[in-house]
């Protein structure tokens, strides 16, 4: 009953299916790229609206 | 009330649950049951993940948060979810390729592959006592608010819904569970949506959101991002960033009601998309809800708000009517200055756009004062448990949105509850099958069997957490309690997963009684320092990587595992 080991998932871990974004490393790029922006946004919000 | 939003109720809750068990109907392979039929999509897991982690107490008490005065209040509290999209990040690029290798059902499965067994029944049994104790604060934490606030007894409203999500979740596991999340979220959002658009349109007239903002800026509320490096600030970037980094971790890392979320997906790709797509849109998700809170705020200024938002408990108070005239005049006084504040900067009047706003910072801190000495007389005199933040929002939606849009809302908060509750049992139920009954117990039986014990066992914790949100009110300060144990125990369950991950020449023996003799240290600072709580989560794990190489250098190298350990 012991789960064996998913073999398919070794060859699919490099690819993102993602125009632009081939890479997983591209994609965390992305969300800390995306983390920047909102920090700034918030930022932004606060000194114009002061 | 009225008819028409219990028609959107009911209806809501009860379409939605009735749809998950219809659509997992004749699921009776183990597999099947607790990991979904091995084709769910990334926009399935990322919505499953965000309804799971999203109770209802943050779609009832974060716009009440965003209502706050004072550094905790505004929009500081997105700071805490900073560190949840590097927590994502790692989980899915380390902890998620080896749960999908391993192929495993619960992520304590994995901590008995790469140690051994007693290890694994160590996080198991962690992660038992502790989500099983706070199971039964996800449904009371709303209950509670929303009886006191609607009326409805106390004891029907938990058991209503806790049966709800009892009857699909046994029905269907993990697959209703993602099923009914898609719907719940969706509910959630049309409610939230719909709030903050009736909201905007109910601000006075010639009052532009432009507008809003300015005074919501004024009012100190978009405080969204602190850069101080106190210690004694609640909510800044670096506390947000470290601290949230490390809560999100074992959240969503080691915590099996969020494994069993994202472990279900078609392939690696479909998880980590699912991941990436919580660790892009949580903290807008967040913001979202917190300036509807600061949009509340606004409102209010120009329409007078109660002076305690928790109204059966103002009423146990007695007489207040002094202080309440007292408030009245005071925010008179702060509309009027708010009014010729509009005016004079329509009219590009410098010096009596400052005069005015001036003025109207005085008064709001007059008001906020008297707010004050109302709040120290109603809670001496009245046994509440919950804060009041907790009914900003509700008192808004009963007082000024159409009906049919209130049933909508209520729906939203329970359907947030249930989506929580339902990943939780799930998560218990799989737990105690897998880690314990199948593992210890009963290790040949056929797979029909164990679907019927996980089911038994989604049942007992189903149960279990109702009796316990029923018993719930006789504690006083009961969600803080339930907090204090989640920390005390999570920073110890991480532990043992971040030596897994991370020193692979530690072996089992030495993280067993490492975590052992953490977890005996967490409880020993517990009772003797004076400390906040959430430094638990960083004490725990540290204490147990420190103990793990201290232990594992005394003992000497331990042969590797030829099982398991070779395949991670």
């Amino acid at each position: 009953m012991m789960p064996t080991p998913d073999q398919t998932d070794a060859t699919e871990s490099e690819t993102t299916g993602l125009p632009g974004l081939r890479t997983w490393r591209n994609v965390y790029l992305l969300v800390v790229a995306v983390f920047v922006v909102w920090v700034a946004f918030l930022v932004a919000l606060e000194r114009i609206f002061s | 009330m009225n008819p028409l939003d219990y028609v959107v109720l009911l209806a809501t809750l009860l379409g939605i649950a009735i749809y998950g068990i219809w659509r997992t109907r004749g699921r009776r392979d183990l597999k099947t049951y607790l990991k979904g039929d091995g084709n769910t999509k990334w926009i399935v897991i990322g919505l499953s993940v965000m309804a799971t982690q999203a109770s209802a107490i943050t779609f009832l008490s974060l716009p009440g948060q965003g209502y706050k005065s004072g550094d905790e209040g505004g929009l500081s509290f997105v700071q805490n979810y900073f560190g949840a999209p590097f927590a994502l990040i790692i989980i899915a690029a380390v902890f998620l390729p080896i749960y999908r290798r391993l192929n495993v059902y619960t992520a304590y499965e994995f901590l008995g592959r790469r140690f051994d067994s007693k290890t694994r029944l160590l996080g198991a049994a962690l992660f038992l006592i502790q989500r099983g104790l706070g199971a039964g604060i996800t449904i009371y934490a709303p209950a509670i608010v929303l009886s006191t606030v609607m009326g409805w007894r106390l004891d029907i409203t938990i058991i209503f819904s806790g049966l709800i999500v009892i009857v699909y979740t046994v029905a269907g596991g993990s697959e209703a569970v993602n099923v009914t999340q898609k719907y719940q979220l969706a509910v959630i959002f049309a409610g939230m949506i719909a709030a903050f658009v009736v909201l905007v349109e109910r601000l006075p007239t010639g009052l532009t959101l432009t507008d809003a903002l300015t005074l919501a800026g004024g009012f100190k509320k978009l405080n969204g991002v602190d850069f101080s490096l106190s210690i004694h600030r609640r909510y800044t970037f670096w506390s947000g960033l470290l601290g949230g980094m490390f809560l999100a971790l074992s959240y969503f890392g080691t915590d099996q009601s969020q494994v069993q979320r994202y472990i279900s997906g078609a392939s690696l790709r479909e998880c980590r998309m699912g991941l990436m797509f919580n660790a892009i849109c949580k903290i807008p998700m967040q913001f979202f809800i917190l300036l509807l809170g600061v949009m509340i705020f606004v409102f209010y200024l120009f329409q007078q708000p109660p002076i305690y938002f928790n109204r059966a408990a103002l009423e146990h108070a007695g007489n207040l009517q002094g202080i309440e005239s007292n408030f009245a005049k005071a925010h008179a006084e702060e509309k009027q200055q708010l009014l010729a504040w509009l005016i004079a900067k329509r009219a590009g009047d410098q010096n009596a756009e400052t005069a005015a706003r001036t003025a109207a910072l005085a008064a709001q801190q007059q008001t906020d004062a008297i707010r004050a000495k109302a709040e120290a007389a109603i809670v001496g005199k009245s046994r509440t448990t919950t804060n009041e933040a907790d009914y900003v929002f509700i008192t808004f939606i009963l007082d000024y949105l159409p009906h049919g849009i209130i049933g909508l809302l209520v729906a939203a908060f329970f359907a947030a509850a249930m989506s929580s509750k339902a990943a939780e049992l799930n998560a218990l139920g799989s737990t105690t099958t897998v880690d314990f009954y199948r593992h210890v117990i009963a290790p040949a039986a056929t797979d029909a069997h164990y679907v019927t014990a996980s089911r038994g066992f989604t049942i007992l914790w189903g149960l279990a957490a109702i009796g316990f949100a029923l018993c719930a009110n006789l504690a006083e300060n009961l969600i803080q309690a339930v907090n204090i144990l989640g920390s005390v125990f999570y920073g110890v369950v991480l532990g043992l997963f971040l030596v897994a991950f991370f020193l692979r020449r530690i072996g089992g023996t030495a993280v067993f009684w490492a975590a052992l003799a953490a977890q005996l240290l967490v409880f020993v600072l517990y009772f003797s320092l004076n400390i906040s709580y959430l430094w638990y989560n960083f004490i725990g794990p540290a204490a147990c990587i420190l103990f793990s190489v201290a232990i594992q250098t005394a003992i000497g190298p331990t042969a590797r595992r030829d099982e398991g350990e070779s395949q991670i």
